[in-house]
C-alpha cells in the first residue's frame, strides 16, 4: 500500500507516495537509481550502505522509509561528482585510500558526518568514526589519513573564507 | 596479567600459476586518430591497481603522458585473453605483454615517422602522436601491435626438487609487537613492520595500499577468521561471528618497499598481492610465543585457544616443578 511521506534527501524536498515498509536502500537505489549507497551485509554489520540521516551516519539496510518522514537525508550522490569533487572525495583520492571502492562511499559519509562536528578530529577520533564501516581491502590506514588530510582541507576553505 | 612480545616472520611466495602451466598474457595495442595510445588486454580491475599499473608501463614505454594512454581491459569483445586476476600476475605477466606489445608499436611507429620526415625532406621535424596518426594513414599502414608474454616455468622434478615451478618469487619479512591477555586470551597487535620486496615499486603508494590491506588480511587470519564449516555447512556466515578487523583493531603499520630489481619483470617488477598477507601470520604467532610461551598450531588463534594453550603451559610447568 503506498502512502505519502515527505523527507529531504540531498538538499532537495520530496514529497511522495511510497510503499512505506520499504527500506531506505531499496527506495533509494531501486526507485531512486541512487546507486552510490551500497549493499554488503544487509543486516547492519558492515556500513556499506551508511547514509547520514539528521546529521546521524545510519544503516540504511536497517531504516524503513515510513522512520524518515521529516527527515533530512545525504547520500553520496549528495557530496559531490566528478566536476564538483567535495574536500574529502578529493582527499581519499589522494592518499590512494580507494581499492575495490565498495566500502568507499559509506566511508566518505561517516567521515562526513565526523567531520561536520568536529572538525579537528584526531587519529583515535577517526578510528572510532568509521569503526562501524567494514573493508576488506585497504587495511583503513590510508583512510585514516585521508579523513585527516581532509579536516585540513575543510579548515584551510574556512580560514580563507 | 597482559604480557608482551615480539615476533618476525619471512616468507616466500612464487607467483603465477607455475609448475609449466600456460600462464599467458597477451596485449594489443593501437595508435588513434585523436593521437592515443589505447592499449587492449583483459586483466581485470578488482581494486589492486592493475589499470594503473599497466598505464603506467605503457606510458613508459611510449613515453608519454598518462593521459595519453586509454587502457581497455575486462571488456570481452575487444580485449585479448590476459588470464586471471588471481596468482599476484598481473603486474608481472599481463605488464610483461603490454610492455612487449607497445615496444613493438613503438617501433611501427618510428618507422612511420622515419618515412614521413625523408618523403617530406624535413629530417629534424618532430611529429606529434596526432601527425604520426595521419602520416600512417597516407602511408596505409595500420599502426596496431599484439604481443603475448608466457611466464617461464617448468614443472619440478619429483626426485630431485629441481626445476622453476613458479617464476619469480616475492619475498616478505614483517616484524610485530603483540600484547596478550593471559586472562581473557585477547591479542592485541600494538606495531607492525612491514618490509616487502617488489622488485621495483611501479607505483610507491599502491603498493603501500596492498601492504597495509595485506597485512590486515593476514591479522586477521591468524587471529579472527573461522568459517566454522560443519557437515558442509558454514556456521559463521555473516559479519557478526564471520569477524574481519575494524579501523579499531588495527595497529600502525610501518611499510618498508625493498627494490631488488627482477631481470624478467617488466621494469623489474613483481607481483605483491598475495605475498603481502602470508607474513603476519608467522610474525604474529612468533611474537605469542615470545610473550606468553606457547606455541600456536590451529587457526585463528581465538581468546579460547590461546586460554587453553596458557592453562595447559601453567599445568605441564607445575608438574615439572613438583
Ligand atoms: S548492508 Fe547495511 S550494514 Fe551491511
Ligand atoms: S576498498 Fe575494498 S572494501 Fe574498502
Amino acid at each position: 500500500m503506498k502512502e505519502k511521506i515527505c523527507f529531504t534527501l540531498n538538499n532537495k524536498y520530496l514529497s511522495i507516495d511510497a510503499d512505506l515498509s520499504m527500506r531506505l536502500i531499496d527506495f533509494l537505489r531501486d526507485e531512486l537509481r541512487l546507486t552510490g549507497t551500497k549493499e554488503g551485509c544487509s543486516q547492519g554489520e558492515c556500513g556499506a550502505c551508511t547514509v547520514i540521516i539528521d546529521g546521524k551516519t545510519a544503516n540504511s539496510c536497517l531504516v524503513l522509509l515510513g522512520q524518515i518522514e521529516g527527515a533530512h537525508i545525504t547520500t553520496i550522490e549528495g557530496l559531490g561528482d566528478e566536476n564538483n569533487i567535495h574536500p574529502i572525495q578529493q582527499a581519499f583520492i589522494e592518499e590512494g585510500a580507494v581499492q575495490c571502492g565498495y566500502c568507499i562511499p559509506g566511508m566518505v559519509l561517516s567521515a562526513k558526518a565526523l567531520l561536520d562536528k568536529n572538525c579537528g578530529p584526531d587519529k583515535e577520533y577517526i578510528k572510532r568514526a568509521i569503526s562501524g564501516n567494514l573493508c576488506r581491502c585497504t587495511g583503513y590506514k590510508k583512510i585514516e589519513k585521508a579523513i585527516q588530510r581532509a579536516s585540513e582541507k575543510m579548515k584551510e576553505a574556512e580560514n580563507d573564507d | 596479567m597482559k604480557k608482551r612480545g615480539k615476533g618476525i616472520g619471512a616468507t616466500f611466495y612464487g607467483t603465477g600459476y607455475g609448475n609449466g602451466f600456460p600462464d599467458v598474457s597477451n596485449c594489443e595495442v593501437e595508435l588513434n586518430c585523436q593521437g592515443k595510445i589505447v592499449v587492449y588486454t583483459g586483466a581485470t580491475e578488482v581494486g589492486q591497481g592493475a589499470k594503473t599499473v599497466l598505464s603506467q608501463i605503457a606510458a613508459e614505454v611510449m613515453g608519454v603522458d598518462l593521459d595519453s594512454i586509454v587502457l581497455v581491459c575486462e571488456d570481452t569483445c575487444c580485449t585479448p585473453d590476459a588470464g586471471t586476476a588471481a596468482a599476484s600476475r598481473q603486474t608481472y605477466n599481463t605488464g610483461n605483454g603490454v610492455r612487449l606489445a607497445c615496444i613493438k608499436l613503438k617501433e611501427m611507429i618510428k618507422k612511420v615517422e622515419e618515412n614521413h620526415k625523408r618523403v617530406k625532406g624535413l629530417p629534424d621535424e618532430i611529429l606529434t602522436m596526432k601527425e604520426i596518426y595521419e602520416a600512417s594513414r597516407a602511408q596505409a599502414i595500420i599502426l596496431k601491435a599484439r604481443d603475448s608474454f608466457t611466464a617461464c616455468t617448468s614443472t619440478m622434478d619429483e626426485e630431485n626438487g629441481q626445476g622453476s615451478p613458479y617464476w619469480p618469487y616475492t619475498f616478505s619479512c614483517y616484524a610485530v609487537e603483540v600484547e596478550v591477555d593471559t586472562e581473557t586470551g585477547r591479542i592485541e597487535v600494538l606495531n607492525a613492520y612491514c618490509a616487502q620486496d617488489v622488485g621495483k615499486a611501479i607505483n610507491p603508494v599502491l603498493i603501500e595500499g596492498q601492504i597495509e590491506g595485506g597485512f590486515a588480511m593476514g591479522m586477521s587470519w591468524t587471529l579472527y577468521e573461522d568459517l566454522n564449516l560443519n557437515q558442509g555447512i558454514i556456521k559463521n556466515n555473516n559479519f557478526s561471528k564471520y569477524i574481519i578487523p575494524t579501523s579499531m583493531d588495527m595497529p600502525d603499520i610501518c611499510s618498508i618497499i625493498v627494490e631488488d630489481e627482477e631481470s624478467t619483470g617488466p621494469y623489474g617488477a613483481k607481483g605483491i598481492g598475495e605475498p603481502v598477507m602470508l607474513a603476519a601470520m608467522p610474525a604474529i604467532l612468533n611474537a605469542i610465543h615470545d610473550a606468553v610461551g606457547i606455541r600456536v598450531t590451529k587457526l585463528p588463534a581465538s581468546p579460547d585457544y590461546i586460554v587453553k594453550k596458557i592453562q595447559e603451559l601453567d599445568k605441564s610447568n607445575l608438574i615439572e616443578r613438583k
